[in-house]
C-alpha cells in the first residue's frame, strides 16, 4: 500500500506542496513508517499568507460572537475525535496513550477558553476625561500570525495560539514540526469540517525555508513560537528588527526543591511524573532534584526516587500498561546518551543507568531509554546547567533553602521551579525569591491552564506578553485609542 | 495484568461494568423475581461506565500524575466468575451476584484510594459508585 503524503492546508484547500523533498514519519516506537511530509518551498509560505491576508477583512468583520461559533464547532469535533486525535500523538511522538489524551484536553481547554472572546477582547473607556469629551480603548485585531511548532506536543502547542489569534478576528498559519506533523494535518481536518472561512486557518509543513518565509513576510504581524532558547532567541531578533510581535517560549532547565518535611510519598508520584513523563522531552519536566536536609533525609528521599524511576514500565505508548514511551527520534536518543556520558566524565555518578534497556514488550530499541538518575551533581556541571530534554535526572544536595535558591539563581534558565514542603513559610519564601515564570509548590508540572499565561523568564522566554490568558488576547490585538467630542 | 496507569484501569472499569452486565442480562431471562432489578442494573452499569469514561476524558491533562497513581492495582484481585450451574436457584445468582458486586466495590475503592489528592475528579465518581455497590449488595443480601 502507498504511503500516505501529507498536504497543505491553504486558503481552504488541500494541496501539495512545490517540493519533491519529502521526509519519512515514523512512529519512534515500532519503527513503522507513517507517512511522508513534504518539505514545503518558500512560495508554499507565501501563498499561506497571502490567503491569510486576503481573509482578514472579511473576518475581522464577523462579531466576535459568529466567530466564537465556529470554535464551538471545532470543540464538538474535538470531543467526537477525541481517542482518534490522541492515539494519532502517540504513533507519531511516542507518548503514552494517557499522555497523549492529557495532551488533547489541553488542547481542547484552549479553544474553550478562546470561545469567550466576546468578553475577553473587550475594551474600556471613560466618560469625561475633559468636559465633554470621552476617550475609549477598543482591542482590534492586527492581521496574520503564524505559529512554529515544536515536535513535543504536536497537537497541543499551536492550540496555545491559534483560537486565540481567530478568536480576535486575525487569521492565521501554522507550521508543523517536521518531525510530528500528523497531529496538526488531523486538527486541520476538524478546522475544515468546522467550516471556517477559506484563509482564516492555514497549514503549511515545512523547514526552516518555511519558518524563515512566514517570520520574513512583510504580511506577518507576530510570530509565535516553541523550541529551544538559540531558535529562540533567533526569532526573537530576526522579529524585533523586523518590527513583528514575537512570543517565544524557550528551553530550561526546572529544579525541584525537596524540603525535608515534603510528604514524601506523594511528593514522589508527582516528581516521577514531572522528570519522566513525555520521556523528559517537556519545557516543564523536572530536570534538577534538589534535595535539601542532612544524610539520612537525602539518603531516604533518593533511594525513594531512583526506585520509583526504575519502576517505569517503558515501551510503546499504545500498551496500557506502559508508563514511558520512546524518545521521539533516534537522533534524540543519541544526542541524550552523549549527555550522560558527558555527566560521566564531569564527575557526577549515574545511580541508576537508563542505557541498560528493559522494554516491555517486543519493541525495537532504536528510540528507547529507561529512566537515569545522576547523583552528586554539582550546580556547575554541564549536566545540572544545559537542557537535555530526556528521561535524565539530576540529583543535588542543599543545606536549607537559602542555599537552594542560590542554586537556582546560578541556572540560566528561568521556565519553572517547583518545591515540595508542608511549610508554608519555606513555600512563600520559595514563590517569592525564585527567578522562574512557572512556581510549583507540592505540584511537579507547572503547567498552566488555558485561562493563565504560560511564564516563563530568563533564557527560557523571549518576548513581553506571554502565550495564554489574558497575555495572548493582547498579543493577538492592539489598543486602538478613541477620543472624542460632539458639538 | 497490572492496572497502573489510567488509561489500563479506565479499560478494567469498562471490563468489569460489561461482564457484570452481561451477568445481570443473563440470569433477568433465567429468573423472573430478578428481572426488574438485575435489568435495572444492567441499565446502571452502562451509565457507570459511560460516567467514569467521561470524567476521564474530561479531567486528564498533562499535568496528572495518571500513568503513576495505581502502582499497586492488579486486575487479578478483582477476577470474578460470572456462570453459575446449570438448574442454579435465584439464591445461588443473588450469592454469585453479592460476589460481583462486593469484588467491584472493593475496586473502586481501592482505586479512589491509590488516585486521592493527585486526580481530581476521578476518585471522588470511584468513591460515588463503591457506594452503589455498596447498595447492591445491602439488597442482595435481604434478598
Amino acid at each position: 500500500m502507498a504511503v500516505p503524503r501529507l498536504r497543505n492546508y491553504i486558503n481552504g484547500e488541500w494541496v501539495d506542496a512545490t517540493t519533491d523533498n519529502y521526509n519519512e514519519i515514523m512512529n519512534p516506537a515500532r519503527q513503522e513508517l507513517l507517512c511522508e511530509a513534504p518539505a514545503s518551498a518558500s512560495t508554499d509560505a507565501d501563498a499561506a499568507v497571502k490567503a491569510a491576508q486576503d481573509a482578514f477583512h472579511d473576518w475581522r468583520n464577523t462579531p466576535p460572537v459568529a466567530r466564537a461559533r465556529y470554535l464551538h464547532r471545532l470543540i464538538e469535533l474535538m470531543e467526537d475525535n477525541f481517542d482518534e486525535l490522541s492515539i494519532c500523538q502517540t504513533k507519531e511522538h511516542g507518548k503514552t496513550i494517557d499522555e497523549s489524551r492529557g495532551e488533547t484536553r489541553r488542547g481542547i481547554e484552549m479553544v474553550e477558553v478562546a470561545s469567550g472572546i466576546p468578553s475577553l477582547m473587550q475594551g474600556y473607556n471613560l466618560e469625561d476625561i475633559a468636559a465633554g469629551i470621552d476617550e475609549h480603548a477598543i482591542y482590534q485585531p492586527l492581521g496574520v500570525f503564524c505559529c512554529i511548532a515544536p515536535f513535543n506536543f504536536p497537537f497541543m502547542v499551536p492550540l496555545w495560539f491559534l483560537p486565540f489569534a481567530v478568536a480576535c478576528g486575525n487569521t492565521f498559519v501554522v507550521k508543523p514540526s517536521p518531525r510530528t506533523p500528523m497531529s496538526q494535518t488531523e486538527l486541520f481536518k476538524l478546522l475544515d469540517e468546522a467550516g471556517f472561512p477559506p484563509g482564516v486557518v492555514n497549514m503549511v509543513h515545512g523547514e526552516t525555508e518555511v519558518a524563515d518565509a512566514l517570520m520574513e513576510h512583510p504580511d506577518v504581524q507576530g510570530v509565535t513560537f516553541v523550541g529551544s532558547t538559540p531558535v529562540g532567541r533567533e526569532i526573537y531578533k530576526k522579529c524585533g528588527e523586523m518590527g513583528k510581535r514575537v512570543i517565544a517560549q524557550a528551553g530550561a532547565k526546572n529544579f525541584i526543591v525537596l524540603m525535608p518535611d515534603a510528604q514524601i510519598d506523594q511528593a514522589m508520584v508527582s516528581l516521577t511524573a514531572s522528570f519522566f513523563g513525555n520521556s523528559g522531552q517537556r519545557c516543564l519536566s523536572g530536570a534538577n532534584l534538589l534535595i535539601v536536609g542532612d544524610d539520612s533525609v537525602y539518603k531516604q528521599f533518593l533511594d525513594k526516587f531512583v526506585q520509583s524511576a526504575a519502576g517505569i514500565r517503558v515501551g510503546d505508548g499504545l500498551d496500557e500498561s506502559v508508563q514511558m514511551g520512546p524518545l521521539q527520534n533516534a537522533a534524540s536518543k543519541q544526542r541524550i546518551l552523549g549527555e550522560i556520558e558527558k555527566g560521566i566524565q564531569e564527575g557526577a555518578t549515574l545511580r541508576l543507568d537508563g542505557r541498560k534497556l528493559n522494554l516491555v514488550g517486543d519493541v525495537p530499541e532504536t528510540c528507547f531509554l529507561n529512566p537515569s538518575v545522576f547523583e552528586n551533581v554539582h550546580h556547575e556541571m554541564t549536566c545540572a546547567q544545559e537542557e537535555i530534554f530526556g528521561p535524565v535526572a539530576g540529583v543535588l544536595r542543599a543545606k536549607d533553602l537559602d542555599e537552594a535558591l542560590e542554586v537556582i539563581a546560578q541556572c540560566p534558565y528561568g521556565n519553572a521551579a517547583s518545591i515540595f514542603t508542608t511549610n508554608g513559610k519555606w513555600a512563600r519564601q520559595f514563590r517569592h525569591e525564585v527567578v522562574a515564570g512557572n512556581v510549583g509548590i507540592n505540584i511537579g508540572i507547572v503547567a498552566p491552564m488555558a485561562f493563565f499565561p504560560f511564564g516563563g523568564r530568563k533564557d527560557s522566554f523571549f518576548g513581553t506578553l506571554h502565550g495564554q490568558g489574558r497575555d495572548v488576547i493582547r498579543f493577538f490585538t492592539d489598543p486602538q485609542i478613541v477620543i472624542e467630542r460632539w458639538f | 495484568m497490572k492496572l497502573n496507569t489510567m488509561a489500563a484501569v479506565m479499560t478494567f472499569v469498562s471490563k468489569i461494568e460489561s461482564e457484570s452486565a452481561r451477568f445481570y442480562e443473563t440470569q433477568a431471562n433465567v429468573f423472573p423475581e430478578l428481572k426488574d432489578t438485575f435489568l435495572a442494573w444492567v441499565k446502571e452499569n452502562r451509565k457507570f461506565e459511560k460516567l467514569v469514561k467521561r470524567t476521564y476524558f474530561g479531567v486528564i491533562t498533562d499535568t496528572l500524575e495518571s500513568n503513576y497513581c495505581f502502582e499497586t492495582l492488579d486486575s487479578e484481585g478483582y477476577a470474578f466468575p460470572t456462570n453459575l450451574a446449570d438448574g442454579a436457584d435465584p439464591s445461588e445468582a443473588t450469592g454469585r451476584a453479592f460476589e460481583i458486586e462486593s469484588t467491584i466495590k472493593r475496586f473502586y475503592l481501592e482505586a479512589a484510594r491509590l488516585s486521592d489528592g493527585l486526580m481530581a475528579d476521578i476518585p471522588r465518581l470511584f468513591k460515588k459508585i463503591a457506594k452503589e455497590r455498596e447498595e447492591r449488595c445491602r439488597i442482595l443480601s435481604a434478598a
